[in-house]
C-alpha cells in the first residue's frame, strides 16, 4: 500500500480532526448529564421521532432516486425533445433553499404541511443531487453493452436494471447518501411544514428549553442512524468503474409512444420544483420591491458571494485531498477519514455551530466570530457535498494512464499532480461549485458564527421572515436563488459536457 | 504545474483565512446580543450611539439561539448586553450565573413584577397572553383557557409549546391551579391542539382559517394589523374571564453580561421615556416605566384581567418543561 503525499495526508488529517470537533462536543455534553441523556432516550417520544424520521428519510431517498434517475436517463439516453432544457430544469432546484421552497408552497396552499409536504419539498430539493451524479456517470459510461444486450433480446426494463443500473450504481448510491443525510439534518423546511423529526426535536430542545443534554443525546442517536446509512451505502455502492472509452457516439432509445408521457413527467417535475416556488417568490418580490433597502441588499449579496467563494475553494482543496486518500490510496486510514467527514454531515447545523461556539469562545478566542471560524464550520458541514462530486472523477481516472505515466519513469507523486489531478480537475471544480452553492443557502451555523454585524442573503432572509414580512424577504430569496442558480447551471453543464463533445 | 496550483491555492486560502482574523478594536464600544428584531431595535441603537458616542455592535438572532450561544460561550462571551424577547431566555442565562447584578437604580424604574426576583435582569416592555380567534368559526368565546380542553375544541386550537411565552403561561397555570389540573389540560392539548413553532405562525394560521383559534401574545396581532390595516384582519383578540391563567402578563427584558458602564447606560436608555414611548408606539407593547402612555388601541395594563401573580414566581421553568414533555407536546 503506497503512502499518500505529505500535503494530501496533512490536509486529510486536519479535515478529520475538524470533523471530530462536533462529535467530541456531543460526548462532553453527554458526560455532563448522562442520567438525563438516558432518560431522554427512553422516552416514548424518542421512538415516535425515530419512526417519523425513518419514514421521511426512506420516502425522500427513494422518490428522489426515482425522479433524479428518470430525469437523467430521459435527458441523456432517450430521444426526448428539448433534452438540454429539461436537464437545466432538473438541476435548477438545487439553487432553491428548501426553506424557501417550503415557504413558497405554504404561502400559496395554507394547508400544505406534515409528512406529505415535507416529503414533497425535500424530494424536489434533493433530486438534483441524484440527477447530476447519475447524468455524469451515464455520460461517462459506454452504451455499447446496452446495445449488445438489446440485440440479444433484452427488453427495455431488463437493459435498464441489468446493464445501466450497475454502471451508474456507485454514483447513484453516493448521491442517495447525500439525499438521506440532507433529509436527516434538515430543519428549516421541516419546521415550516411542521413535521416532527429528530432534527426538529434537537432544535426544540435548544430553543424551547435550553436543554443541551437532551439535545446532545438526540444528536448522538442521529449520528448512529447516519453511521448505519453510511454503512449501507458502503455495502451496496459497488466499485467505481474507470472507463476511458466512454466518449463514443451513443444510440438514444426511441421512446416512441411514451414520448408525450415522458415529456409531461419532466414538465410536471419542473413545475412543482421550480415553477411554483419561483412564481410565489416573484409575486412577493413585486409586493416588496418598494420597501427594500438596495444598500443592504448589495452588502448582503457581496458577503454571501465572498463567503461562498472562499468556502468553496477551501472545501474543494480539502475534499480533493480526502478523496485522493480514500479512493486512490485505499488505505484504512484514508477511508476512516472519509467516513468521519461523512458522519458529521447529518449532525444538524445548530449542533456543529454550537460546538464551534464552545470551542471558539473558550479555546481559540482570537478567531471566534471571525470569517475564519465561519469557514471552518462550512468545511465541517459541507465537505461531504464536495466529496460526492470529487470522488467519482478521481476514481474514474483510468488506471492505464497512471500505469503508463509510472512506466515512463514519472514518480508516483508527480503522476498525481501531472496526470490524475488535471484529468479530475473539472470534477473538482464541480465539487467547489456544489460546496459554494450549499454555503450560499446555509443559515443556522451562519447565524451563530458570522462576525457580528456581517449579514448574508440568507441571514437577511431569515430576519425578514422572522418578522413575517414575506414581501421584504422575497427580494433576498429571489436574489439568493439567482446567485445560487449560476453554480447549479455550471454543474449541469459540467455533467453534460461530454455529451455535447461527442455530438458535435 | 498542478502541484503549484494546488499548493498556491492552499497558501491563498490560508492567507484569506488569516486576513479574516484581523479585527479592529475601537475605544468605547458595546456588544449587544439582540433576540429582538433589527427593524425594531436598530433605530433605537442608532439614536443611543448618536447621543452617547458609544459604538454599538449588535448581533441579531433568535432569543433562544442567542441564549444557547451565551451558555456555550460561558465567561468568555464577547457580549456585554443580552436583549431578549422573553423571560425564559434571560432566566436560562441567569441560572447559569452569567448575568451581572442589575444596579438598584435601574431595577427601581420598573415594577418588581416585571423583572427577575434576584435582580439579574430587568423588564423592558410588557405583553399580554390572549386568545386569537376567527369570529366566523368561534361564535361563543370560551370563558376560561380550561374550556379549550373540552371535546368540542378538537383540532381547532393552535399552540406553540416550544415558545417561552407559552411556557411561562403554563407555569402560571401550575402556580394558580396546581400541577394535577395543568397535566390534565396539557394532555387534552395533545389531542385538541395543532402545534406551531411560534406565535406568528399561529396568527397566520388563524388568519387563513387553518385553525379556529390560537394562544398568542397580543402584539403579534397589532404588528400584523399595522402592516395590512386592521380592517383587513380576519381574526380578533379576546381575553378569558378575570384572573384566568390564559391572561398572563409577561415581559421582554435585558440582562448585563459584563461590568461595562456603557452596558448600564444602554439599559438606562432602554428604560428612558423616549425608548419606552418607542416600544409603545412601534410594537404596541406595554411600557413598563411610569408616566408613559400605552398605545390608544390597547386596554391599559391595569384593566387587563390578568391573574394576580408575581413574574418572579414563574421561575420553575424546569418543572413546567417536564410536564409539557410528559404530555408529548415537545
Amino acid at each position: 500500500m503506497r503512502r499518500p503525499p505529505l500535503l494530501v495526508a496533512a490536509l486529510g488529517i486536519s479535515a478529520a480532526l475538524l470533523a471530530v470537533l462536533p462529535i467530541g462536543y456531543l460526548a462532553l455534553r453527554l458526560v455532563e448529564g448522562f442520567d438525563r441523556a438516558i432518560a431522554e432516550l427512553l422516552r416514548f417520544r424518542t421512538l415516535e421521532l425515530l419512526g417519523n424520521t425513518a419514514l421521511l428519510v426512506v420516502a425522500v431517498t427513494v422518490t428522489a432516486l426515482v425522479l433524479g434517475f428518470s430525469q437523467a436517463w430521459l435527458t441523456t439516453r432517450s430521444n426526448i425533445r428539448f433534452a438540454p432544457l429539461f436537464g437545466v430544469l432538473a438541476a435548477l432546484p438545487l439553487a432553491i433553499p428548501s426553506y424557501v421552497m417550503a415557504l413558497g408552497y405554504v404561502s400559496l396552499f395554507p394547508g400544505f404541511s406534515g409528512f406529505f409536504g415535507s416529503w414533497l419539498v425535500l424530494t424536489f430539493s434533493t433530486s438534483p443531487y441524484v440527477f447530476l451524479a447519475v447524468t455524469a456517470a451515464m455520460v461517462r459510461t459506454d452504451t455499447a453493452a446496452e446495445e449488445v444486450a438489446r440485440t440479444l433480446g433484452y427488453g427495455r426494463w431488463q437493459v435498464l436494471l441489468k446493464i445501466t443500473w450497475p454502471q451508474v450504481r456507485p454514483a447513484a448510491t453516493a448521491s442517495m447518501l447525500l439525499v438521506a443525510l440532507y433529509t436527516l439534518s434538515e430543519f428549516g423546511a421541516i419546521a415550516i411544514l411542521r413535521y416532527d423529526t429528530f432534527t426538529r426535536a434537537i432544535y426544540n430542545a435548544y430553543r424551547g428549553s435550553f436543554d443541551r443534554t437532551s439535545a446532545a443525546s438526540l444528536a448522538v442517536v442521529l449520528l448512529l442512524i447516519t453511521l448505519i446509512v453510511i454503512w449501507f451505502e458502503r455495502k451496496y455502492r459497488g466499485d467505481f468503474q474507470a472507463n476511458s472509452m466512454a466518449l463514443t457516439k451513443r444510440l438514444r432509445v426511441d421512446l416512441a409512444g411514451y414520448k408525450p408521457l415522458a415529456t409531461v413527467w419532466l414538465s410536471v417535475a419542473a413545475l412543482v420544483s421550480i415553477g411554483i416556488p419561483l412564481a410565489s417568490l416573484v409575486v412577493w418580490s413585486i409586493q416588496g420591491a418598494s420597501s427594500v433597502d438596495i444598500g443592504l441588499l448589495v452588502e448582503a449579496l457581496s458577503s454571501s458571494v465572498q463567503l461562498a467563494v472562499m468556502a468553496g475553494v477551501i472545501i474543494g482543496i480539502f475534499g480533493t485531498a480526502v478523496a485522493l486518500w480514500g479512493v486512490r490510496y485505499r488505505s484504512r486510514l484514508g477511508s476512516l477519514i472519509e467516513g468521519i467527514s461523512w458522519a458529521t454531515h447529518a449532525i444538524p447545523a445548530i449542533v456543529v455551530g454550537l460546538a464551534l461556539v464552545f470551542f471558539g469562545a473558550n479555546v481559540t478566542p482570537w478567531i471566534y466570530q471571525t470569517t475564519l471560524m465561519l469557514l471552518i464550520a462550512y468545511l465541517i458541514l459541507f465537505l461531504p457535498n464536495a466529496l460526492a462530486a470529487i470522488g467519482v472523477p478521481i476514481a474514474q481516472v483510468s488506471k492505464n494512464l497512471v500505469d503508463v505515466s509510472r512506466s515512463l519513469g514519472t514518480p508516483a507523486n508527480k503522476t498525481l499532480y501531472k496526470v490524475v489531478l488535471p484529468i479530475a480537475f473539472p470534477g473538482i471544480i464541480a465539487g467547489v461549485g456544489l460546496a459554494a452553492l450549499t454555503v450560499l443557502k446555509e443559515l443556522p451555523a451562519t447565524l451563530l458564527l458570522r462576525p457580528t454585524e456581517t449579514n448574508t442573503l440568507a441571514t437577511r432572509l431569515w430576519g425578514a421572515t422572522e418578522e413575517l414580512a414575506y414581501a421584504q424577504a422575497a427580494p433576498y430569496a429571489l436574489l439568493l436563488v439567482i446567485i445560487a442558480g449560476l453554480p447549479a447551471l455550471a454543474l449541469n453543464a459540467q455533467a453534460r459536457k461530454a455529451l455535447s463533445e461527442v455530438r458535435s | 504545474m498542478f502541484k503549484k496550483v494546488f499548493a498556491s491555492a492552499v497558501l491563498v486560502a490560508t492567507a484569506v483565512g488569516l486576513a479574516g482574523c484581523a479585527t479592529d478594536d475601537s475605544a468605547i464600544s458595546l456588544t449587544v446580543y439582540s433576540g429582538r428584531s433589527e427593524a425594531l431595535v436598530q433605530p433605537l441603537i442608532d439614536k443611543f450611539s448618536q447621543e452617547t458616542g458609544i459604538e454599538v455592535e449588535v448581533r441579531y438572532a433568535g432569543s433562544a439561539e442567542l441564549a444557547a450561544q451565551l451558555l456555550e460561550e460561558g465567561q468568555n462571551s464577547p457580549a456585554d448586553v443580552f436583549f431578549a424577547q422573553d423571560a425564559g431566555a434571560l432566566g436560562a442565562v441567569g441560572k447559569a450565573g452569567l448575568l451581572q447584578a442589575m444596579p438598584q437604580n435601574i431595577l427601581e424604574l420598573v415594577g418588581s413584577d416585571y423583572s427577575a426576583a434576584d435582580g439579574s435582569w430587568v423588564g423592558v416592555s410588557g405583553r399580554v397572553r390572549v386568545l386569537n380567534y376567527n369570529p366566523e368559526k368561534v361564535t361563543e368565546l370560551p370563558n376560561s383557557v380550561f374550556d379549550l380542553a373540552g371535546p368540542s375544541w378538537k383540532g381547532r386550537i393552535g399552540i406553540a409549546p416550544t415558545n417561552a411565552s407559552f411556557q411561562a403561561f403554563v407555569t402560571a397555570m401550575r402556580v394558580l391551579e396546581g400541577d394535577a389540573k395543568t397535566t390534565e389540560w396539557l394532555a387534552a392539548m395533545k389531542t385538541n391542539a395543532v402545534i406551531y413553532e411560534k406565535n406568528s405562525a399561529i396568527l397566520e394560521a388563524v388568519e387563513q382559517g387553518q385553525v379556529d383559534a390560537g394562544l398568542i401574545n397580543h402584539y403579534y396581532w397589532f404588528a400584523r394589523a399595522k402592516e395590512v390595516g386592521s380592517e383587513a384582519m380576519s381574526s380578533k383578540l379576546a381575553q378569558f374571564a378575570d384572573g384566568d391563567a390564559g391572561n398572563l402578563v409577561n415581559s421582554a427584558g435585558v440582562g448585563l453580561l459584563s461590568d461595562s458602564s456603557a452596558g448600564k447606560e444602554f439599559v438606562e436608555y432602554l428604560l428612558s421615556k423616549e425608548a419606552q414611548e418607542y416600544f409603545a408606539n412601534e410594537t404596541s407593547e406595554y411600557p413598563l416605566i411610569s408616566g408613559v402612555a400605552v398605545s390608544s388601541e390597547l386596554t391599559p395594563l391595569s384593566e387587563v384581567p390578568a391573574p394576580q401573580i408575581d413574574l418572579s414566581d414563574l421561575d420553575s421553568l424546569e418543572e413546567t418543561l417536564a410536564l409539557i414533555r410528559a404530555a408529548g407536546l415537545i
